[in-house]
């Protein structure tokens, strides 16, 4: 049953059928609500397409897809997240208070993704816009053919980093255990570093002490030619 | 896509009724088909034999045949045979019997009548239960929950690669070894060099599940002479495709997963008692507790082995 508290609505998940949470989600943020969701038992597809100016948080953990398509709302789970968590959203802002799973933030567009733990292998496969930011280590071939945005690790990153980077960019502070496909490391400019502090600062994070490795695409995949023997050994 | 649970007990219990949940909670991963593989209280001689036929009009035909080739072995049914009384055509037949003379001598003799009547299991603990269907479907036609044990495997089937058929559901048992099941969530990409390897070596599949293919590469390894861990590391390296899968003998669960990092595996811990699942929500199942520590498996070329009983050993 829902209860009503003050300007909250209080929705429960159990084994309720996803659509009609998410209707009663969509009910709330159109009557102007913000949304506590209970009981989520990392249930998948929670907090799917929910739209401009709702704000929901989620107890407890949640399963595949959350946030994904957000078009602007503010969301925020209290723990886990599992797969593409914030899938090809183009606006608004995402919190996880724990580990993110695999392809957090895949295709995405636009908005932050804000991840509090580590999270799992591909961080941003293909994205195109936005930013992710990773309190912990990014996981297995983060960054994996995006083709724009940014994804900053403050905890290091796995194998295979940046792996066939397209125009985005995988800033890491700590280990990177080896690059991918096409990666470079570049000593970023002030102004860049300027620039992530500019994402950082409203997260609370921003230090201007750390040792920033900003990764880019080699750009010999952007120019690839089939005859060329030594770029086939590169890939 | 396929879901994949593995659970652990300290001391028999439940496994069955935790198995179904846990494969229930994956459905949508696979609704094909089910399975389950539980190691229950290990018998000091005798196999359990799991077996399915696919004639139930030729049911007793079939099983004096069976029994016929196993007397020619050395061995016999213990106890009357007992099968399910669904109306469907093919039926599930568990079988007691005495030692065969050769376990493997026997599993190829007996598998001539594997077109009509087929091995799904034989072991001392393990028993290998699967069958069409979801997992509260498969779990009441053939009581599964009331099954006690320490440890089992189950498995939710998306068929991508092979037949939606009862025998080609997972679990698969390591064909002639006895007590060694497989579960598998991926795809073998080089499935058709190896099984004409290991077929050269003697070994006979009766699927093209290339899940089959794992149990019994595995368990060549270990026969001869790597350990479980050397061989779950070594099917990292040899074996290509993208894969996690969990294999089960009478004292240990182990797992692999393959070098690119594609499939997941959920695993939480608790006082020694183990729930991995591909989900998150599965494991949840099992462990109410909203604040249980999960550990997320979701690394490239990952493996590790829990231990049964008197080899507790963490992954």
């Amino acid at each position: 049953m829902n209860e009503i508290v003050t300007n909250e609505v209080v929705i429960e998940v159990g084994k309720r059928p996803v659509r009609e949470v998410h209707m009663e989600m969509l009910a709330a943020a159109n009557a102007g609500k913000s949304i506590l969701v209970t009981n989520t038992l990392s249930r998948h597809n929670l907090g799917v397409g929910l739209p401009a100016g709702c704000k929901v948080r989620f107890e407890g953990s949640v399963g595949y897809y959350c946030g994904g398509l957000n078009t602007g709302a503010r969301i925020e789970i209290e723990r886990n997240a599992g797969w593409g968590c914030g899938e090809a959203m183009s606006d608004g802002h995402v919190t996880v208070g724990g580990y993110a799973g695999m392809s957090v933030g895949a295709a995405m567009l636009g908005g932050t993704i804000h991840v509090k733990g580590d999270c799992g292998p591909r961080c941003g496969v293909a994205m195109k816009g936005g930013n992710i930011v990773v309190e912990g280590k990014i996981g297995y071939q983060s960054g994996f053919m995006a083709h724009g945005g940014r994804i900053i690790a403050l905890g290091g990153a796995g194998g295979s980093c940046a792996d066939a980077l397209w125009e985005g960019e995988v800033w890491v502070t700590g280990d990177v255990e080896d690059l991918g496909v096409d990666a470079v490391v570049t000593e970023p400019t002030a102004e860049q570093v300027a620039e992530v502090d500019a994402i950082l600062d409203p997260l609370g994070l921003k230090d201007t002490s750390r040792d920033w490795r900003r990764i880019i695409a080699g750009q010999r995949l952007w120019y690839f030619e089939s005859r060329d023997a030594k770029a086939w050994l590169m890939i | 896509m396929c879901g994949i649970a593995g659970r652990i007990l300290n001391a028999p219990g439940q496994v069955g009724r935790d198995l179904v949940e846990l494969m229930d909670a994956q459905e949508h991963r696979g609704a094909d088909s089910t399975g389950f593989a539980i190691y229950g209280v290990p018998r000091e001689s005798g196999y359990v034999v799991r077996a399915m036929g696919f004639e139930r009009d030729t049911l007793s035909r079939d099983l004096e045949e069976f029994r016929a080739i196993l007397r020619e072995h050395g061995g016999d049914f213990i106890d009357d045979p007992v099968w399910d009384d669904a109306r469907t055509s093919h039926y599930s037949v568990r079988m007691t019997i005495t030692d065969p003379d050769d376990l493997a001598r026997w599993t190829a003799d007996a598998d001539e009548i594997c077109t009509r009547l087929e091995m799904l299991s034989v072991g001392r603990s393990l028993e290998i239960i699967k069958d069409t269907g979801g997992a509260y479907e498969v779990a009441d036609k053939h009581g599964v929950r009331d099954m006690i044990g320490t440890h089992g495997l189950g498995h939710a089937r998306l068929a991508t690669e092979s037949d939606v058929r009862p025998n080609a559901s997972h679990p698969f048992w390591a064909r002639p070894f006895a007590d060694v099941a497989i579960v598998h969530n991926g795809q073998i990409t080089d499935y058709y060099s190896w099984r004409n390897r290991l077929e050269h070596k003697g070994y006979r599949f009766l699927t093209y599940n290339d899940s089959e293919l794992i149990a019994v590469w595995v368990s060549d390894r270990m026969k001869e002479g790597l350990s479980m861990e050397q061989a779950l590391a070594r099917s990292i390296r040899e074996i290509d495709g993208v894969f996690t899968f969990m294999i089960s003998t009478p004292d240990m669960i182990g797992f692999a997963k393959d070098r690119f990092a594609m499939k997941p595996l959920v695993v939480v811990n608790q006082n020694g008692e183990i729930a991995a699942a591909t989900e998150e929500q599965a494991v949840r199942r099992v462990f109410e507790d909203d604040h249980i520590a999960i550990l997320n498996y979701d690394g490239p070329g990952q493996q590790g082995i829990w231990g049964v009983g008197n080899r507790r050993a963490a992954a």
